[in-house]
């Protein structure tokens, strides 16, 4: 009897943690990641604001581009597959800084939606500091997601492009490249 | 009295920068507003919904600060006021419930569940009934703030989303985003009477003050649709920034947030010409108007600010930092 009550007590427990979490729609998230490289700001501007050319980003195989300025759009295509589709919204070269938003992804590529970004580079002639920061829903858009497409998931793979591309870009720049 | 001085806590507020033209701009304002509150108050308070912060910041509207944090949680979005201003009516779309706040009191009256996912919520401006838009469900939900208790469910387009009620009571209407229309609903016979075809995923919706005209923010074209509502005709489509999310009318001018823009863009409603971009924070939303038309807030999402836009010079003259995450979608001023 006792060890019955413990056994509902511990479902009625997990129920209660469980639910919450997972039945419910979409909320609009936002991550940021930021770092410092030891390289003059105009020079990292000019790798991270070529919308053109992200070559430097490890998960990056090939960039088109049509255009460096609003509204050209860019097609990555990812290393082991999958294509993702940007189109810029804004660009201030004088303040080292523009938005992009992705027109089409599969959510296995990446699970997000709706989802937009700006780059933004801060310094001197010495040193710089990259913020990289979007604003995303989840993969799935309806009530009660599957794992690999709710909030968590989101986070976490905004969260590793930005972390591994601001390495990358920082090790590569440091490097003289 | 009672009006010189909040006219003078206003540009107080403002700051020292603004002194010297403080005088006598103040006196010119405190007969108007003197004028407007002997019929009814102007806004004093701004209820600022923080989804991320599961709470409402409450900022008083003279000082430009924030007076009181209420704790809320299942991330808060949509918000309406009850027609006496009492009571603000706040819709949770993750844990699916309305929750009734005593404006006064600060705390939360009653909460209750509407729906499966509730978002855009309107009050009739005198009777004890509120609309709530079920983003699932695709259907309008009537509701008693008093019980809690649905008593009626219209069928609309698909994901409603903004709701905004005739200022005579008599109509309810939805922008139904994934429909691309309004749906204009009898408060009486809760019968749908007319369908408006609009642009491209309207958001926000927003009727003017005499009852003529709704604007609906278009989230994919990237525009407005202006409905005249004697007619239930589409009178204009008028061009803004991207993404637009809601709009806010003063002063003869519509105040539209660009979400991904980062500006309000504003426009003329007589001639629909646009008359002005305003540089705003991050994500703006939600935006207000005053009764007296001389101010606009607009809620910004990713900077959490509030910011506050002078009508007649379109430059925004003050912000305050609010919780995490507002949206303050829908009617947010008392």
């Amino acid at each position: 009897m006792v060890r019955a009550v413990a056994f509902w007590c511990a479902v009625v427990a997990a129920l209660a943690v469980a639910l919450p979490a997972s039945a419910h729609g979409p909320t609009r998230k936002k991550h940021a990641e930021t770092i410092e490289i030891n390289a003059p700001a105009d020079k990292v501007w000019a790798a991270i604001g070529n919308f053109a050319d992200w070559s430097w980003h490890p998960a990056v195989e090939k960039t088109e581009a049509t255009g460096n300025a609003v509204d050209a759009t860019r097609v990555l295509t990812l290393k082991g597959g999958g294509k993702i589709t940007e189109k810029m919204l804004k660009r201030d070269d004088a303040k080292r800084t523009m938005s992009y938003e992705i027109t089409e992804v599969d959510v296995k590529v990446l699970p997000v939606n709706q989802y937009s970004s700006t780059v933004t580079v801060t310094g001197d002639d010495k040193t710089s500091k990259v913020e990289w920061k979007g604003a995303f829903y989840r993969g799935f858009m309806q009530n009660d997601p599957p794992p690999e497409l709710n909030e968590e998931a989101a986070i976490k793979a905004v969260s590793g492009v930005y972390k591994s591309g601001l390495d990358a870009l920082k090790a590569k720049l440091e490097a003289g490249g | 009295m009672a009006s010189i001085r909040a006219a003078f806590a206003i540009r107080t507020g403002l700051g020292h920068r603004l002194a010297p033209i403080c005088l006598t701009a103040c006196l010119v304002w405190a007969s108007a507003l003197g004028a407007a509150t002997a019929a009814e108050p102007g806004a004093r308070e701004a209820f600022v919904t923080n989804q991320e912060g599961n709470s409402v910041s409450v900022v008083d509207l003279d000082t430009m600060a924030v007076a009181a944090e209420i704790p809320l949680g299942g991330n808060p979005a949509g918000i309406a006021m009850s027609g006496d201003r009492r009571f603000a009516y706040v819709a949770a779309p993750e844990s699916k419930e309305v929750f009734v706040i005593d404006a006064e009191a600060r705390t939360v009256a009653r909460r209750f569940p509407v729906g499966r996912g509730p978002l855009g919520i309107a009050a009739h401006p005198t009777k004890p009934t509120i609309y709530v838009a079920d983003w699932y469900e695709h259907k309008l939900f009537v509701v008693d703030p008093e019980s809690g208790k649905i008593t009626g469910g219209i069928e609309t387009g698909q994901s409603p989303s903004g709701v905004a009620v005739t200022p005579d009571g008599a109509h309810v209407l939805t922008a139904d985003r994934d429909s691309n229309q309004v749906s204009m609903i009898d408060t009486a016979t809760l019968q749908r009477v007319a369908v408006i075809p609009t642009g491209d995923r309207p958001f926000g919706i927003t009727i003017d003050a005499k009852g003529e005209r709704a604007y609906t923010a278009n989230v994919r074209s990237n525009d407005v649709t202006v409905i005249d509502l004697i007619a239930r005709k589409v009178v204009g489509t008028v061009p803004v920034g991207r993404r637009p999310y809601a709009v806010a009318l003063a002063g003869g001018k519509a105040f539209v947030t660009d979400q991904y823009a980062e500006t309000v863009t504003v426009f003329d409603t007589t001639t629909l010409k646009e008359a002005g971009k305003i540089a705003v924070g991050g994500y703006p939303e939600g935006i207000s108007a005053s009764k007296d038309g001389r101010f606009v807030w607009v809620a910004c999402w990713e900077d959490n600010t509030l910011e506050q836009i002078d009508v007649s010079t379109l430059t925004v003259v003050h912000r305050v930092t609010v919780g995490a995450g507002p949206r303050a979608f829908g009617e947010f001023l008392r």
